[in-house]
């Protein structure tokens, strides 16, 4: 047997020295990963771990000008699967295919996606939730959540927009103000293990959701009614394509009512409304159409579209020939039916021509030669000067997306043909609202006001979180050339083209429009009519847009009297009562008697008094031969042509 | 220190019997089987249906090497390398001609799992891993030859004598599972180098070996994507597992989450309870358990590297020396792989590791290493 040598026993050591040292080495390597690697690796792994399960903030409400809600939320589910609890994978496949009307093919593909979690459906109404719950299948989860719901349906549809399977903003409104309403999201965050299975009794950490905030609006769901009344009217009587209104305070900017009319259902706004449905009856659309018809559906036109505004614009051609002090009201234009401007002849709208007239007389007829006239003194330059500072140049910057710009010529091409078409409102296009900004500017004392829908943001408890505040710009055009404005345009509509707008008892303003759609001789148009009241103190401005009206198609004759209607409603709703004047109260008989005492009365006195008393309609109810009791009551003070009633 | 082996001074001379190691072992072992526990449970209540049937098996099998640990450390080692009487064969030679034979059973008869055939189905104990016992059978059949004649190592034809004895072997081991027979190698390698004076060509033989290894890593195919695994430990599909086992590292921190508090464990370290243990050993007992446990292993290499040089001879000497380079080299190759310092190559955590072959054969490997230190005579203190 060999002897263990001194030289064996050194060997050894350095065995265990070269050991050492490399455990050494290592420990090192570890201490290294463990006190500088972990931040990174740690973090990793916790995000491995974790399982985020959000909480859906709810989403802020939206009211009108008073406080009604006309946005909100309502319960609703959102089903899941997680893969690896599916104990039955084909009873659960059935089930939700079933129970949510859903292919089994698209539930299969979720079912068998190897994720942590995986969302099958949104938007699942309470009761179905509940039916699925019943089933207690293994792996399906059932989350509350909230659906955004419009008590109002359509009403005011392309302003208020409406959100996503996320709660996001898709349109209008509820995109503008995303960043007020969203909330911030909270999640539990539960640790699972490798297969997705949630470990009980770890600690949870909870992220508490934080709601949204409210949106207050100038909208007022009344005036919107109303406009929305009138506008369903108007485009129905007159088989149009589609009609927008727009009603605002000219003085601010408020936007009490924005119609674009067909409005879409807010609450199912992926359904084609009849109007686009009804072209594609017994067709299947695809997808990239119904996009497109969808698209076109939630298109808010009044910010979005542009036009020839026609005559209406001529508002702002006498506005820049007043303030340049090259137009008097006195001063005299002749009108043969047209006029040559260079080599072109320009009609007027009247073939025979208006004759001999003053200005006043030429925009109560709305006469084209006497604008081209007034455009052509005004020189390109500073028409131009006047479109800037009435903002015709850029969008108007109200608070809704999607908002187009004017399609105007490059000023070095304007000739003096384009000129004179400019003057009375062709060859260039601006949106609705920009013509209603521009307008405003010129009957409010000359201020540019941005025109807006959204008035301040409050917390869920009513705390002011924000006042929302929008740019003006004073004096774009001066004080007198605005009375003078005023002043004629309630000509326009005491005695020129604008008569249909007039209301008794309220002062009104306003200029009509027909603009022939582009191509010309299309034979489609475009009538509008932009008023406001009342005529000395303007305190709402309205512009309807009736498009492709069938048969007649002059604003003044279509488009004029939606805004008569449309005020009548809106202004006592407002509170301008109305004033009648001596000459109003005998030509429409407006004004009050009393009432007298008929009790007692047979039924041929009757007849005759009834002659001398304004009572419209008369119901007589009973047999006997006086009168036992009246409605109104003796003495009461009622309008003209109200009703009576009589009891015998 | 006492020469061991000096004249017999019988009446003040004791048997030595090294209870620091014995206990250290033993620690090691239930350290073992609590961290097996810790790890394991949730797999196998998980695919079992039962959290301690991991735990149960190694438990069974530990206690097992424990006993048998202890009886062959009772047993002169010197026993081993003695003619038996009626075969007229020695244990060592039967042992190495045992593995050559199960080598080649497993390469061509193996049970084939992950890949590779490293396994021997037997019945209702699960299955055998020969390369374990390899180990053994390497250790003590190189000690005996090199023990036969130790000067001949001083040059070259000296090592390569024996290394013509240790091949069969080595190479049977190398075709089935490299990571094994570097180990292996290390061992026959380290037995020559502690038996020989002059070692110049250690230097050379050690080049060879790199070499070796550096041909396998990049022309086997298996093998140079564990390779470039390693380098984009972040981004390769097969770095996944040490990717966790970093996780499992760097989340612990200092002072660890706490026993049975690992994340890692829940599935996201595939079988944490195998090679990838001394990550979840970090993620709940901290650097510090982790310094801990490697302090323990150092103390017990110190044990064995004591028992070593004090051997009453050569042959007891070079055992103690193998067993040494064996426990090393898969302690610092196992946390080397779970630092990610080298490519990823499964080598079990020595005692603390799941597997019962391992387990078994380390232990008797002690009783080897403490049948030694008891034949070193001591003087009373």
């Amino acid at each position: 047997m060999a002897k263990n040598r001194t030289y064996n026993r050194r060997n050894i050591l350095i065995i265990i020295v070269v050991i050492l040292i490399t455990a050494i080495l290592l420990t090192g390597r570890l201490t290294y990963l463990i006190i500088f690697k972990s931040e990174e690796y740690a973090a990793r792994a916790k995000a491995l771990h974790e399982r985020e399960r959000p909480i859906k903030a709810e989403r802020g409400s939206i009211y009108d000008i008073n406080g009604v809600e006309i946005a909100t939320n309502k319960p609703v589910c959102t089903i899941s699967v997680i893969h690896n609890q599916i104990t039955e994978p084909e009873r659960v496949i059935k089930v939700l295919s079933e129970e949510l009307g859903l292919s089994e093919e698209y539930v299969r593909k979720r079912v068998e996606k190897v994720s942590s979690i995986e969302r099958i459906k949104s938007n699942v109404n309470k009761e179905t939730a509940d039916r699925i719950r019943e089933y207690k299948l293994d792996g399906v989860m059932v989350d509350e959540d909230y659906k955004r719901y419009y008590p109002y349906g359509s009403l005011a549809s392309k302003v208020i927009g409406f959100t996503g399977s996320d709660n996001q903003g898709v349109i209008g409104l509820e995109v503008k103000y995303e960043e007020y309403l969203k909330g911030i999201n909270g999640t539990i965050l539960t640790l699972t293990t490798a297969y997705g299975v949630e470990i009980e009794n770890a600690a949870e950490d909870r992220i508490t959701p934080q709601p949204g905030n409210d949106l207050y609006l100038t909208l007022d769901v009344n005036i919107q009614k109303y406009a929305e009344q009138a506008a369903y009217k108007v485009m129905e009587a007159k088989g149009a394509d589609n009609v927008k209104l727009i009603v605002m305070n000219p003085n601010n900017g408020e936007i009490y009512a924005m119609v674009n009319a067909p409005e879409f259902d807010l609450n199912n706004p992926y359904n084609l409304i009849n109007e686009i449905a009804q072209d594609y009856v017994g067709e299947t659309l695809s997808s990239e159409k119904l996009n497109e018809l969808l698209n076109g559906m939630w298109r808010n036109a009044c910010i979005s579209d542009t036009y020839e505004p026609g005559s209406a614009f001529k508002i702002v051609t006498t506005t820049a020939a007043l303030e340049e002090k090259v137009l008097s009201l006195d001063d005299r234009f002749f009108c043969p039916g047209y006029k040559r401007v260079e080599d072109r002849i320009i009609r007027c709208h009247k073939a025979g021509g208006h004759g001999s007239q003053s200005f006043m007389e030429g925009i109560m007829n709305s006469c084209n030669p006497v604008f081209m006239e007034v455009g052509a003194r005004v020189g390109v330059k500073k028409t131009y000067e006047y479109y800037k500072k009435l903002g015709l140049f850029n969008k108007t910057g109200v608070d809704i997306p999607g908002e187009a710009n004017s399609i105007m010529h490059d000023i070095e091409d304007i000739g003096a043909v384009e000129l004179a078409t400019m003057s009375f409102g062709q060859s260039f296009q601006i949106t609705p609202l920009q013509l209603l900004t521009a307008a405003s500017a010129i009957i409010n004392g000359g201020t540019l006001v941005t025109p807006h829908f959204g008035r301040e943001i409050r917390s869920r408890d009513g705390r002011l979180i924000k006042t929302l505040t929008y740019e003006t710009k004073e004096n774009v055009i001066s004080k007198e050339t605005s009375e003078t404005m005023k002043q004629l345009l309630e000509a326009v509509v005491s005695g020129g083209t604008g008569k249909r707008a007039y209301l008794p008892g309220f002062r009104v303003g306003g200029k009509t429009a027909t603009s022939e759609k582009l191509p010309r001789r299309s034979g489609k148009y475009i009538s509008s009519f932009i008023g406001f009241a009342p005529a000395d103190d303007p305190q709402v401005i309205a512009l309807v847009l009736i498009d492709e009206p069938v048969g007649i198609y002059y604003g003044g004759t279509v488009a004029a009297p939606v805004i008569a209607d449309l005020f009548n409603s809106i202004l006592p709703y407002m509170g301008i009562e109305p004033e009648y004047t001596e000459e109003e109260l005998k030509q429409y008989e407006v004004g009050t008697f009393e009432v007298p005492d008929l009790i007692g009365k047979t039924r041929k006195e009757m007849k005759d008094l009834l002659r001398i008393y304004d009572f419209e309609d008369v119901y007589t109810l009973g047999d006997g031969e006086t009168v036992t009791e009246q409605f109104p009551l003796p003495g009461e003070s009622v309008n003209r042509g109200s009703s009576l009633v009589l009891y015998y | 220190m006492e020469r061991t082996a000096g004249k017999p001074k019988k009446e003040k001379l004791y048997r030595y019997y090294d209870y620091s190691l014995l206990f250290l072992i033993l620690f090691l072992v239930c350290f073992g089987l609590v961290m097996i526990y810790s790890t394991s449970s949730y797999n196998a209540q998980r695919l079992y249906g039962d959290a301690t049937y991991y735990l149960s098996r190694q438990a069974l099998l530990g206690g097992a090497g424990i006993l048998i640990m202890l009886f062959v450390s009772k047993i002169d080692y010197r026993i081993y390398i003695k003619k038996l009487p009626i075969i007229k064969l020695k244990p060592v030679t039967i042992l190495y001609l045992l593995c050559v034979f199960l080598q080649i059973y497993v390469i061509a008869f193996g049970e084939e799992i992950k890949g590779a055939k490293r396994w021997i189905e037997i019945g209702s104990l699960g299955s055998f891993q020969p390369s374990e016992l390899s180990k053994i059978a390497v250790i003590m059949f190189t000690a005996y030859i090199v023990n036969l004649a130790p000067r001949r190592l001083d040059k070259i034809w000296g090592f390569l004598r024996v290394a013509v004895f240790i091949a069969p072997l080595l190479g049977l081991v190398i075709v089935e599972n490299l990571s094994t027979g570097l180990i292996i190698g290390l061992i026959f390698v380290g037995i020559c180098f502690v038996a020989s004076k002059k070692k110049a060509y250690f230097i050379i033989s050690g080049l060879a070996m790199g070499a070796l290894v550096a041909v396998m890593i990049f022309f086997v195919d298996f093998r140079s994507e564990r390779f470039d695994a390693w380098l984009n430990v972040e981004t390769h599909e097969k770095g996944y597992q040490i990717l966790q086992g970093l996780y499992a590292i760097a989340s612990g921190g200092i002072f660890g989450k706490g026993l049975g508090e690992s994340m890692q464990k829940l599935g996201f370290i595939p079988e944490s309870h195998n090679d990838m243990i001394f990550s979840v050993i970090c993620e709940e007992l901290g650097l510090f358990g982790a310094i801990a446990l490697i302090l323990l292993f150092i103390l017990l290499l110190w044990r064995i590297f004591v028992i070593a040089i004090n051997a009453p001879d050569l042959y007891g000497g070079l055992i103690a020396t193998g067993v040494l380079i064996h426990i090393a080299s898969q302690v610092l190759i196992n946390i080397a792989v779970v630092t990610s310092t080298i490519p990823s190559t499964g080598i079990p955590l020595p005692f603390i590791s799941y597997g019962g072959s391992s387990l078994m054969v380390i232990l008797f490997e002690m009783g080897i290493v403490l049948s030694v230190s008891n034949q070193i005579k001591a003087y009373k203190a």
